[in-house]
C-alpha cells in the first residue's frame, strides 16, 4: 500500500468516528493550546525584555563596579583603610571607584569614553513665581531613547536640561512649547545643609514612554552639570571624586565583551547590557518552563485518551482488519494505518489548540497590555514555526501513542478477524 | 492448476485436539468452477482458507501454479493473495460509510496500483456487476443484491485468476440469487477465472464443473459435472 493511499485512508477512517475522533483530539487540543500560549508568552516576554533593556542602555556599554570584597565580613574591628568607601554598620563596607580608577579605565584599548555614574538628589525645582515641586535628577545618556513633545535634547548645553511634560502645567506653562527656553531654578543642598540654586535654560520636553526606566520622568542635564552638581551635594563626604560605578562606553559591542573580560582580571565588577539582560531573560524562561510543564502535563494525559481510543477502534474494526489481511494487505502496512489515525488525531488536536490559542491569544493581546500597560509590546508573540512545530511534536507523540494499539492490529489472526461477526 | 496434497488441519491441543481437516487430497485444472459442498462445520472454510494461504495446515502443501505457497514468504503470500486471488465473503465485509467506488479501490491500493489506473479498473468492474450508475453511493444504502455485487466486483478488480466465493448466495432470496450465479460463472466461462465456491446449496453446487463433498473433515466424494466428460 502506497502512503499517500494509507494516509487518505486512515483520514476516512477517522471521519467515520467524528465524534470519537474529536473528543479524543480535544484532549490533546487542551495540551497543544497551553504550550502554544506559552511559547508565544516566553517569546513576547523575551522581546518586551529586549526592548526595555536597550531602550535603556547602550549596547556597547559595560557597567564597572568595584568588587565589593568586605561585603560579606561578619562583624569585628576592621583597620581603617585609604580607600574610599561607604561604612554601614556592622562591619559592612561599599567600596568606590576612585578618580584615579576612572583614569586608569579611560586608558584601556578600546575604550571611547567613562562616564562615572552621578547620584543626584535635587531639593526642588521651581520657576521664578511659581511652587517648589519634587524631582528626580539624571544624567544625560545617549542610549536613553527619549521622545519629545517640544524641542531636542541632543548635544545638551551645560546650562540646559529636559523636563518631562509632567512638569509643563505645575510650573506654570500652558504648553510644552511655553516651557522652552524658559529658566528652571533647581536646588541642591550641600552635605551640611546648605542650599545652592542652580539655574537651567529648558532645552526640551519629553514625552512619558512606557519602556524607558528612568530618565524620563527625571529631569536630565549632560554630564558636566551633572558633575557640578554631584561634587557640591558630595562635598566633603566620602563621595566627592569617588563613585558608586561607572558606564564605560567600548568601540562596539564585540570590545565591550573583551573590556568586561579585561576589567574582570582587575578586580572590578562589570556587566555588559547583555548580561544584564539574560538575567532578566532567565527569569522569563523559567516562568514558561512552568507552563510548559502544564502543557506536558495535559499531553501526557491525552496520550492515555489515544491509546483507549485506537485500541478500541482496532477491536472494533476487526473484520475489517481481516478483510485487509486477506486482501493480501501486509502486517506493516495495517499497522502503519492505525498509526496514521492517531498521527491525524495528533494533528487535527494540535492544530485546534494552536488555533485556538492563536486566536484567543491575539483577542486578548490588545486587553493584556492595556491592563499591564505595556505600551507598545505584545504579550503574547505568536510564530508560525513555534505554532508548527508544537503541531508537528504531537503528531509524533501521537503516533507514539498508537503504537500499541497499531502492533494489536497488525499481530490479528485473519481467520479469526474474519471470524468476528 | 490448484493441487491440495495431504492436507490436514488440527485446532486445539492435546486432549482439545480437534481435526478440522484430514489427508485432503484435490487437484483442480485452470478455468473450472468447483463446489466444495458440506454441512457447517464440515471443515469446508477452513479448506478454503488454507488453500488461499489465509491459514496454514498442520501438514501437507497447496501448490498453486506450481508454486507450493506455504514455502513462500509471508511477503509473497500478500503479494501473491494481492495480485492473484478475489474473495467473496458471506458476511460481505463491505465499509458501509464508503463510497461505492471507495470499496472496490480497496484491492488496488493493497495492490499499490497506480492512481491513473485505478478509476478505469474501478468502472470496468463495477460496469461488469452492473454498479457503474451507483459509484458514488455509499455502500450501506446498498439493497441486499447490489452489496453483493458490489463484492464481486471487488473481488474482480484485481483481475484475479481465482475467486473464492464462500456461500455468494447464502443470504439473498432466490431470484437475486440466480443474478448473482449468472454473473459468477459468466466470469468463469468469459475470463477463465478458477472459481472456487464454498456452500452447502446443492441447486449451485449442480451448476458447477467439479463437486467435492466434505464431511468431518474428509473428502467424501469427487464428481464431475457430465458436460465435462468422464467420472471419477
Amino acid at each position: 500500500m502506497k502512503y499517500l493511499d494509507a494516509i487518505r485512508r486512515a483520514g476516512r477512517n477517522l471521519r467515520q468516528a467524528k465524534i470519537r475522533t474529536l473528543l479524543t483530539s480535544l484532549a490533546i487540543g487542551v495540551g497543544s493550546f497551553t504550550i502554544t500560549l506559552s511559547l508565544a508568552a516566553g517569546s513576547g516576554g523575551r522581546t518586551f525584555v529586549e526592548d526595555l533593556v536597550s531602550a535603556n542602555t547602550n549596547p556597547n556599554a559595560v557597567y564597572v563596579q568595584p568588587r565589593q570584597e568586605s561585603m560579606q565580613q561578619s562583624g569585628g574591628v576592621q583597620e581603617y583603610s585609604d580607600t574610599p568607601s561607604i561604612s554601614y554598620g556592622g562591619g559592612f563596607q561599599l567600596t568606590l571607584l576612585k578618580g584615579s580608577d576612572i583614569n586608569s579605565i579611560s586608558k584601556m584599548d578600546g575604550v571611547e569614553q567613562v562616564d562615572p555614574v552621578y547620584n543626584l538628589n535635587a531639593k526642588y525645582i521651581t520657576v521664578k513665581g511659581q511652587k517648589k515641586y519634587q524631582a528626580g535628577l539624571s544624567t544625560y545618556d545617549d542610549s536613553v531613547t527619549l521622545k519629545y513633545a517640544a524641542g531636542q535634547g541632543r548635544d545638551l548645553a551645560n546650562n540646559a536640561i529636559i523636563i518631562n511634560e509632567d512638569y509643563v502645567k505645575p510650573l506654570g506653562f500652558k504648553r510644552s512649547a511655553d516651557a522652552l527656553g524658559k529658566t528652571i531654578q533647581v536646588a541642591v543642598a550641600n552635605p551640611l545643609g546648605v542650599e545652592r540654586l542652580f539655574e537651567f535654560k529648558v532645552a526640551a520636553v519629553s514625552e512619558k514612554s512606557d519602556l524607558a526606566v528612568g530618565g524620563t520622568s527625571d529631569l536630565v542635564i549632560n554630564n558636566a552639570a551633572s558633575k557640578t552638581v554631584y561634587e557640591y551635594s558630595e562635598q566633603g563626604t566620602p563621595l566627592e571624586k569617588a563613585y558608586m560605578g561607572a558606564t564605560v562606553i567600548a568601540k562596539n559591542k564585540e570590545s565591550a565583551a573583551d573590556l568586561k573580560d579585561t576589567l574582570s582580571d582587575k578586580g572590578y565588577d562589570a556587566q555588559t547590557a547583555e548580561d544584564l539582560m539574560s538575567t532578566i531573560f532567565t527569569f522569563v524562561n523559567v516562568l514558561q518552563g512552568i507552563l510548559l510543564g502544564f502543557g506536558a502535563l495535559a499531553i501526557l494525559t491525552s496520550v492515555f485518551g489515544i491509546i483507549n481510543t485506537q485500541y478500541i477502534s482496532v477491536l472494533e474494526r476487526t473484520s475489517q482488519i481481516g478483510l485487509m489481511k486477506a486482501l493480501g494487505m501486509r502486517n506493516r502496512d495495517i499497522g502503519r494505518l492505525f498509526r496514521y489515525e492517531a498521527a491525524w488525531i495528533g494533528f487535527l488536536g494540535g492544530a485546534i489548540g494552536a488555533g485556538l490559542a492563536v486566536l484567543l491569544g491575539s483577542l486578548a493581546n490588545p486587553y493584556i497590555t492595556e491592563l499591564l500597560d505595556l505600551g507598545e509590546t505584545k504579550l503574547l508573540e505568536f510564530h508560525v514555526w513555534q505554532a508548527a512545530s508544537v503541531i508537528i511534536g504531537l503528531m509524533i507523540v501521537a503516533v507514539l501513542a498508537g503504537i500499541f494499539p497499531s502492533r494489536k492490529a497488525s499481530k490479528l489472526d485473519p481467520i479469526e478477524a474474519l471470524r468476528t461477526e | 492448476m490448484i493441487e491440495v496434497n495431504n492436507v490436514t488441519k488440527v485446532y486445539g491441543k492435546k486432549q482439545h485436539e480437534f481435526v478440522a481437516l484430514s489427508d485432503i487430497n484435490l487437484s483442480i485444472e485452470k478455468g473450472l468452477s468447483v463446489a466444495i459442498i458440506g454441512k457447517s462445520g464440515s471443515g469446508k472454510s477452513t479448506l478454503m482458507h488454507i488453500m488461499s494461504g489465509l491459514d496454514h495446515p498442520k501438514s501437507g502443501s497447496v501448490v498453486i501454479d506450481g508454486q507450493n505457497i506455504f514455502e513462500m514468504k509471508q511477503k509473497q503470500i500478500d503479494n501473491f493473495r494481492a495480485q492473484k486471488i478475489g474473495f467473496i465473503f458471506q458476511s460481505f465485509f463491505l465499509e458501509g460509510n464508503e463510497t461505492v467506488a471507495d470499496n472496490v479501490s480497496l484491492p488496488l491500493e493493497i495492490a499499490s496500483v497506480p492512481h491513473s489506473q485505478r478509476k478505469e479498473r474501478i468502472n470496468q468492474a463495477l460496469a461488469a456487476v452492473e454498479l457503474d450508475d451507483k459509484i458514488k453511493n455509499r455502500a450501506k444504502d446498498l439493497s441486499g443484491g447490489q452489496r453483493q455485487r458490489l463484492v464481486i466486483a471487488r473481488a474482480i478488480v484485481n483481475n484475479p485468476s481465482i475467486i473464492f466465493a464462500d456461500e455468494p448466495t447464502g443470504n439473498l432470496d432466490s431470484q437475486t440469487g440466480e443474478k448473482i450465479e449468472d454473473l459468477l460463472f459468466g466470469l468463469n466461462k468469459e475470463r477463465g477465472v478458477t472459481l472456487v465456491i464454498v456452500t452447502h446449496d446443492d441447486d449451485l453446487a449442480a451448476k458447477c464443473d467439479v463437486r467435492v463433498r466434505i464431511k468431518d473433515g474428509k473428502v467424501q466424494s469427487v464428481e464431475y459435472a457430465n458436460r465435462k466428460g468422464e467420472e471419477k
